[in-house]
């Protein structure tokens, strides 16, 4: 099993002060925690580092969230990503899950849930992975294609 | 006509409130939910094992400045959603027509900044109050910028200028940048917008060599035209 630590958390949040403070709060709870500012910075950074779980916001300057959402599906659909916006509706949050997001939570945010979500949605993302390699090792890849990209 | 005129123009007017308050209430959510996390964060440092004390006092010290800091700008950020919100009281004051569409930039400036175009300020000082109708006059900027918004392309600017010229004060608002095409419609049609401003006893006119849209105001209120009582 593996540990705490290696649980690879990107956030992705403009308001610097925010994601500073969160970043050092979940790294206390050790988790491997890396920040960036924007949505473009967010889909730089999975091309060179790829993290476990994403923390993103909706509303930043340039990218939308759901459109970098969107983006981290296509290039990466096994990351895992969490919405954590102080705006969204309900109709954001049926759009996220639609675009394969794992979980929609409003700021402020409790920060005991955050990290249970985080973690359930890295197993899940494991368990998904391993799922999906007994199907491939059994020749059938279509379906383990599908398992990763939640199209089942 | 004229009925149909003003409910139109009521209705834009409470869409533009609700979109001033939806962008406030975002932004006082952030700083909010900033102070929410520095104040776990100094939580988490003081009952964590592992920080030496030396450590714990530096980070709890950076972080009650930052909730301070915080403090401070969701503080000011209400005090000018009070006076936006007075502005609609009362219809008719004295006001000061470069406070007024400051106040307006700082509720908008997060719509702004998503779509990464920059608000810029050249305001005369010392430019005599007026008497007149101010949230009409901010609805009217509201519309104006609403529309730099959808037709300018990323790094844009809008220019905000100031001047005082006679009897009157002249707001000259500039878009420069790249534009798009858009079939997205603005909040108030010509019509409306020049309804407003013969209400508020001014003009609106479009700047030849494409330097932006002017809106002139007289400083006495009694220079107005149909201006209502």
């Amino acid at each position: 099993m593996k540990k705490k630590k290696e649980i690879k958390v990107l956030l992705v949040d403009d308001e610097v002060d925010f994601v500073d403070t969160l970043a050092q709060r979940l790294k206390m709870r050790e988790l491997m925690v890396a920040t960036v500012y924007d949505g473009e910075q967010a889909l730089s950074f999975i091309k060179k580092i790829e993290p476990d779980v994403i923390v993103l916001d909706l509303k930043m300057p340039g990218l939308h969230g759901m459109e970098v959402l969107r983006e981290i599906k296509q290039l990466s659909p096994h990351i895992q990503v969490i919405i954590l916006t102080g705006h969204g509706t309900e109709k954001d949050e049926e759009e996220a899950k639609r675009l394969g997001g794992f979980d929609f939570l409003r700021k402020p945010a409790d920060i005991d849930l955050l990290v249970a979500k985080i973690k359930e949605a890295y197993w899940e993302k494991i368990e998904r992975a391993m799922t999906a390699i007994a199907f491939a090792e059994e020749g059938e890849l279509d379906t383990a294609r599908k398992i990763i990209k939640k199209e089942e | 006509m004229e009925y149909k005129k003003e409910h139109e123009l009521r209705v834009s007017q409470l869409k533009f409130i609700g979109k001033v308050l939806s962008v406030f209430t975002h932004e006082l959510n952030n700083h909010l939910a900033i102070m929410k996390e520095s104040i776990g964060l100094i939580g988490d440092i003081l009952s964590s094992q592992k920080s030496s004390v030396q450590h714990g006092l530096e980070e709890s010290l950076k972080t009650i400045q930052s909730i301070e800091n915080q403090t401070g700008k969701t503080s000011w950020l209400c005090k000018q959603l009070s006076s936006f919100g007075h502005r609609m009281d009362n219809p008719l004051s004295i006001f000061s027509v470069n406070e007024s569409v400051e106040e307006l930039l700082v509720l908008l400036n997060r719509i702004a900044n998503q779509k990464k175009i920059s608000f810029e300020k050249d305001f005369q000082e010392n430019i005599p109050v007026i008497h007149n109708d101010p949230s009409k006059l901010q609805f009217l900027i509201f519309c104006l910028i609403e529309e730099g918004l959808r037709r300018l392309d990323r790094n844009g600017r809008i220019i905000f200028k100031t001047t005082r010229s006679g009897g009157s004060i002249a707001i000259n608002i500039i878009q420069k940048g790249n534009f798009i095409e858009t079939d997205e419609k603005g909040l108030c049609s010509n019509e409306i917008s020049q309804h407003v401003i013969n209400q508020l006893g001014g003009t609106i006119y479009q700047e030849e060599g494409g330097e932006g849209v002017t809106i002139t105001l007289p400083i006495s209120r009694h220079s107005g035209s149909e201006m209502a009582d």
